[in-house]
C-alpha cells in the first residue's frame, strides 16, 4: 500500500494545504509538558517513538509532490535558495547517497535504487524521474548531487562542515524556512548561525549542543522538534518574502483563526556523512491548522497552555506577539483545566469533525 | 540599540602578535592607526597601510623595504591578493580598519588558503556599517542610522546586528513589513 | 544511514603481508553491504576467544566505496594486550566477528589546499583509505612513510606505484622531518599516524615551521598505555574492581561484566565518559575540556586512569 499523495494542492496564492485525518493523528505534536523552554533535546533518531513520523530515515507523506511542486517554484524565482560552498563537494555526495538509500529502503513501493559499482539507477515514481548516473561524477547529473537529491525531499537541508572544533553552515537547500536566510547565513559557524536565537545562548544551549553534535556517530543520527507559527499554510516564510508573507499576521481575526493559524513543527535530524564527515542536518516542515489540531483534545488544551505561559523573549522571536491572544483565548474557552498525559501522543485514535 | 544580543557580530580585541608564527604582514585602511605597540613584538612586522585621501593619487614615498603605502583600499586588497599567492606556511596576517575592510582582508587571506588562526583583525575608525537588504541582496555602505532606507528597493531597513562575516555585511530587514508604513524613528547610532 | 546495535561479520579472508603483519577481510554476515566508511575510520572489532572478549579499534583500510568488504591490517605485537595474538594466531576464515559502525575521529580536511600525510610503521594504515580518496579528488597531496629497512618492500607494495607522491624511507634514508615540512604552501595540512615519538616529533616540527594548531592532525587513538594499579568502586552495580598496571579501566570494567559503554577505545569519541562520584581521575583523553579536567567529575574510561588510590563511578 503506497502513499495517497494530493499532487495539486497549494502554499501560496488560495492556499489549497489541507491534512487528511490520517495525516492529522500523526502530526509531529512538540509540547510533551504545559511549558516550554529551549534545551537540548535531542534524542537517538531510531525508528520508533510516540509519533509515526519517526519511524523512518527521512519521512514521506501524503504531501511529497505537493512540497517538491513549491520547492521548485521557489528555486525558480531565487536560484540562491540553494548553495553549496566548493569545498563541500564530498558531502553533496554523501547526501545524495544517504537520501537515495533511506528512501529506497523505507519506501520501496515509491523509489527504487539499484547499483553497480559506481553506476547508479535511481527511480523516483511520484514524481516520474529515472535517472542513471555515475555516483561521484556530477557530469552524468542534470544539476550538482546535492541539489538534484534535495529537490525530490521534503523539507530543508543544510550542511554542516566540521573544523576547528566547530560545525559550519557551508550549503544548504532552504524553501521551506522558519525565517532565516542562508544566503546570508552561509558559511557562519554554529554560534554565529545560531546568533539571533534569544535567551538559549545564555542558559549554554548552543555550547551543549555543540559539543554534542562534535562527536555525533556516524550510523546513529540524533532528532529534535522544533516549532513556530505561520499564518495561512505557508511553506516559505523566509526574510527574503517578508514583505510578501509579513502583511498576513494582521489578517487572523478571532472569526478566522482557526483556519488562517498554523502550527509549524519542524522535525530536525542531524546525520554524520562518512566520506566528508560533515553533518546532514534534515529540517522537515509539517503545518497544521488551529482547527485541525483542536479536534486532538490533548494537544488543544496543551498548546493553550504552553502559549499563554511562553516567555515574552519568544513570543517576540518566533514572531507570534500580534494574534497570540486571539489563540490563547480560543483555545482555553475549552480548556477544562485537568493534568494532561506527559508525552507528545495524541491519546486517541480517530478524530470528531471540525469545531 | 546598539547591543542587540546577537552573538554573531564580531568582538574584536587588541591586536598581539602570534609568536606562533614566522612572518608577520599588518594591513590598514588607514595611517592612523598606531602601529607601534604590535612592531615592538615582532622586529621583522611588514606594515602596509592606505595613504589619507589628502594624498590624491600620488605616489606614496617608500619609507623602507618593511613599510608600504598605497593609494586606496582597492590598491592594497589587489596587492595582497598577489602577495598571498607565493607565501608559505608561517606567515600570520594582521588587520586594523573599518568593519568592511576587516572581512574583505579575511575573505582574500581565506581564499589564499589562509584559516582563522592565522588571521587576526581589530576595529580601528569609523562604526558605519555595510548592510546587506536580505530582501533584494543590495549592498548599502556607510550607513550610520538604526533604519535606512534601501537603495536597491526603497525598503526601510531595519540593521539587525546579524552579521555575515563572508559578506562582510549586517543584515537589513524590512521594518514596516507585518503594517506597511509604520517606520518608527531612526536614531544614529554608527559613527 | 541507521546503524542498530553492531555489525554482524564474518572473516572471508587472512593475507599474509610479512612475517608480522595480516589483512583480515570481513564481510556482512548473510551478504549485503556495509556502511559507507569514512576514509580514516576505524573499527571496534570484538573477538570472542574462549575464555575472554577481545575488543580493539583498528583503522580501515579500504575506501569509503568498498562496502563488500572491510579490511584491516594488524601487525602482531609482542607488548600487545592480547588482541593481536589471538587475530594473527587463531583466526583463519570463516569466524563470526561483531563489527561497530565505522567511526571518523581522524577526517580529511575540507578546507586543506595540500596534505602531508606522514606514518611510521603499521601506523601507516589509515592513510591506505586516505591515498585513493585523495587521488580521486584530485587532491594535492604527498605521503612520507616510515619504516625498517627489511619492511620497505613490503610497505611499497601496499602502497602501490610510487608516483612521486608516495615515499617509502626505510632505516639507511630518512628525510628531516624539517626537510618534509618547511616551505609549503598556504592552507598545508599534516596528519600523523604511528609512534608517539614520531606523532611527537612530527607535531613539534610542523609548529616550530608555523603550522597552527587546526593543520597539524593526529590519530590518536590505540596510545594508551597502563600505570599504577587502583581500584574503582561502582555505585550502581555495586561492585569493586582491580584494575591492574597493564589494563585499562575499561578493559577491568569489561572483565568483570559490567556493560560500559564505548567506541573508539582512544580516549577521541567521549561515548565511554562516565560520571565520577569520589576520588580523583587522571585524565588522558582529548575529548574533555580543561574546565571538565579540572573539575574531575567525568572520566574517559577507556584511557584515563586514577591519581588516587580508588575512584568511585556512577556506573
Amino acid at each position: 500500500m503506497g502513499i495517497q499523495f494530493k499532487p495539486t494542492e497549494t502554499f501560496r496564492g488560495d492556499f489549497s494545504y489541507s491534512n487528511s485525518d490520517e495525516a492529522v493523528l500523526r502530526f509531529p505534536f512538540p509540547f510533551a509538558e504545559d511549558k516550554y523552554m529551549y534545551s537540548v533535546n535531542m534524542e537517538p533518531h531510531v525508528r520508533k517513538g510516540p509519533c509515526p513520523v519517526f519511524e523512518h530515515a527521512f519521512d514521506v507523506d501524503e504531501h511529497y509532490i505537493a512540497e517538491c511542486h513549491e520547492r521548485a517554484l521557489v528555486l525558480e524565482s531565487d536560484p540562491k535558495r540553494c548553495q553549496v560552498l566548493p569545498h563541500m563537494m564530498a558531502a553533496q555526495w554523501d547526501t545524495l547517497e544517504l537520501i537515495m538509500e533511506s528512501l529506497a529502503t523505507d519506501y520501496p513501493e515509491h523509489f527504487s535504487l539499484t547499483r553497480d559499482g559506481d553506476n547508479w539507477h535511481w527511480i523516483n515514481r511520484p514524481l516520474n524521474t529515472d535517472q542513471r548516473f555515475v555516483f561521484g561524477d556530477p557530469s552524468t547529473l542534470p544539476r550538482e548531487p546535492f541539489e538534484y537529491i534535495t529537490r525530490q525531499a521534503q523539507g530543508d537541508f543544510t550542511i554542516q562542515d566540521q573544523r576547528d572544533h566547530n560545525l559550519y553552515v557551508d550549503g544548504g537547500m532552504v524553501t521551506c524556512q522558519a525565517d532565516w536566510s542562508l544566503e546570508f547565513d552561509i558559511g557562519m559557524s554554529f554560534h554565529e548561525w545560531h546568533g539571533p536565537v534569544p535567551l538559549a545562548h545564555d542558559i549554554g544551549v548552543f555550547d551543549r549542543a555543540l559539543q554534542y553534535l562534535l562527536r555525533l556517530q556516524y550510523g546513529q543520527p540524533v532528532r529534535r522538534l522544533n516549532w513556530t507559527m505561520t499564518v495561512n499554510p505557508r511553506m516559505d516564510t523566509s526574510p527574503e518574502n517578508y514583505p510578501d508573507w509579513g502583511p498576513d499576521k494582521l489578517t487572523v481575526t478571532p472569526e478566522n483563526v482557526d483556519r488562517k493559524v498554523h502550527l509549524r513543527v519542524e522535525l530536525q535530524t542531524l546525520f554524520r556523512l562518512p566520506r566528508s564527515n560533515g553533518i546532514l542536518f534534515g529540517i522537515r516542515c509539517y503545518l497544521i491548522s488551529l482547527q485541525d489540531l483542536e479536534r486532538v483534545t490533548k494537544w488543544s488544551k496543551r498548546l493553550g497552555r504552553v502559549l499563554a505561559t511562553l516567555p515574552p523573549e519568544l513570543v517576540e522571536y518566533k514572531g507570534i506577539a500580534r494574534y497570540r491572544d486571539m489563540v490563547v483565548s480560543r483555545l482555553a474557552a475549552v480548556d477544562d483545566g485537568a493534568p494532561l498525559s506527559l508525552g507528545i501522543q495524541p491519546d486517541q485514535t480517530s478524530l470528531p469533525p471540525r469545531r | 540599540m546598539i547591543d542587540q544580543g546577537i552573538k554573531s557580530r564580531p568582538v574584536y580585541e587588541r591586536l598581539r602578535i602570534d609568536h606562533s608564527g614566522l612572518r608577520h604582514l599588518f594591513v590598514a585602511d588607514t595611517p592612523s592607526f598606531s602601529v607601534e605597540p604590535l612592531a615592538a613584538e615582532a622586529q621583522a612586522l611588514e606594515v602596509w597601510a592606505v595613504a589619507p585621501l589628502d594624498s590624491e593619487g600620488v605616489s606614496p614615498a617608500l619609507t623602507d623595504e618593511r613599510h608600504r603605502s598605497f593609494r586606496s583600499v582597492q590598491g592594497l586588497i589587489q596587492r595582497l591578493t598577489h602577495r598571498l599567492k607565493d607565501e608559505r606556511m608561517g606567515f600570520r596576517l594582521y588587520a586594523a580598519g573599518r568593519e568592511g575592510f576587516l572581512w574583505d582582508v579575511y575573505g582574500t587571506a581565506q581564499q589564499a588558503g589562509l584559516g582563522r588562526q592565522e588571521v587576526f583583525l581589530t576595529h580601528h575608525g569609523s562604526t558605519r556599517r555595510r548592510v546587506m537588504c536580505v530582501h533584494c541582496r543590495t549592498f548599502n555602505e556607510g550607513v550610520t542610522t538604526t533604519i535606512a532606507q534601501c537603495e536597491g528597493c526603497g525598503a526601510q531597513l531595519f540593521v539587525r546586528d546579524h552579521f555575515s562575516r563572508r559578506l562582510s555585511a549586517y543584515m537589513g530587514v524590512k521594518v514596516d513589513a507585518e503594517l506597511p508604513g509604520d517606520v518608527p524613528p531612526a536614531e544614529q547610532a554608527y559613527q | 544511514m541507521i546503524v542498530e546495535g553492531k555489525l554482524s561479520a564474518r572473516v572471508v579472508g587472512v593475507d599474509t603481508i610479512s612475517p608480522t603483519l595480516k589483512r583480515f577481510r570481513f564481510a556482512p554476515q548473510g551478504g549485503g553491504q556495509f556502511p559507507t566508511a569514512a576514509p580514516g575510520a576505524h573499527i571496534l572489532v570484538t573477538l570472542r576467544g574462549p575464555d575472554r572478549v577481545w575488543k580493539n579499534s583498528y583503522s580501515l583500510v579500504t575506501t569509503p566505496e568498498q562496502r563488500d568488504q572491510y579490511a584491516i591490517i594488524v601487525r602482531r605485537a609482542d607488548a600487545s594486550r592480547g588482541g593481536s595474538h589471538f587475530l594473527h594466531d587463531v583466526i583463519t576464515g570463516g569466524e563470526a566477528v561483531e563489527l561497530s559502525a565505522p567511526a571518523s575521529l581522524f577526517p580529511i580536511a575540507s578546507l586543506a589546499r595540500k596534505h602531508i600525510l606522514i606514518s611510521g610503521g603499521i601506523g601507516l594504515t589509515p592513510f591506505l583509505s586516505y591515498v585513493p580518496v585523495l587521488r580521486s579528488r584530485k587532491a594535492t597531496f604527498e605521503l612520507h612513510q616510515f619504516c625498517s629497512e627489511g619492511e620497505a618492500g613490503v610497505f611499497r607494495d601496499l602502497l602501490g606505484n610510487e608516483d612521486g607522491r608516495i615515499h617509502v624511507h626505510g632505516s639507511t634514508s630518512r628525510p628531516a622531518l624539517d626537510q618534509i615540512l618547511a616551505d609549503q604552501p598556504l592552507g598545508t595540512h599534516v596528519y600523523t599516524c604511528g609512534p608517539d615519538r614520531l606523532m611527537e616529533g612530527v607535531a613539534q616540527t610542523a609548529r616550530r615551521l608555523g603550522f597552527p594548531e587546526n593543520a597539524i592532525h593526529q590519530e590518536s587513538f590505540g596510545a594508551a598505555t597502563g600505570g599504577q594499579p587502583f581500584v574503582v568502586r561502582l555505585t550502581r552495580s555495586r561492585k569493586t574492581i582491580e584494575v591492574g598496571e597493564t589494563q585499562t579501566l575499561l578493559e577491568a570494567l569489561e572483565a568483570a561484566g559490567v556493560e560500559a559503554p564505548c567506541l573508539c577505545r582512544g580516549g577521541a569519541c567521549g561515548v565511554c565518559l562516565v560520571p565520577v562520584v569520589d576520588g580523583e581521575p587522571e585524565h588522558r583523553d582529548h575529548v574533555l575540556s580543561d574546565a571538565e579536567r579540572a573539575e574531575g567529575r567525568i572520566i574517559a574510561t577507556c584511557v584515563s586512569r586514577a591519581k588516587s588510590a580508588s575512584l568511585v563511578l556512577d556506573l
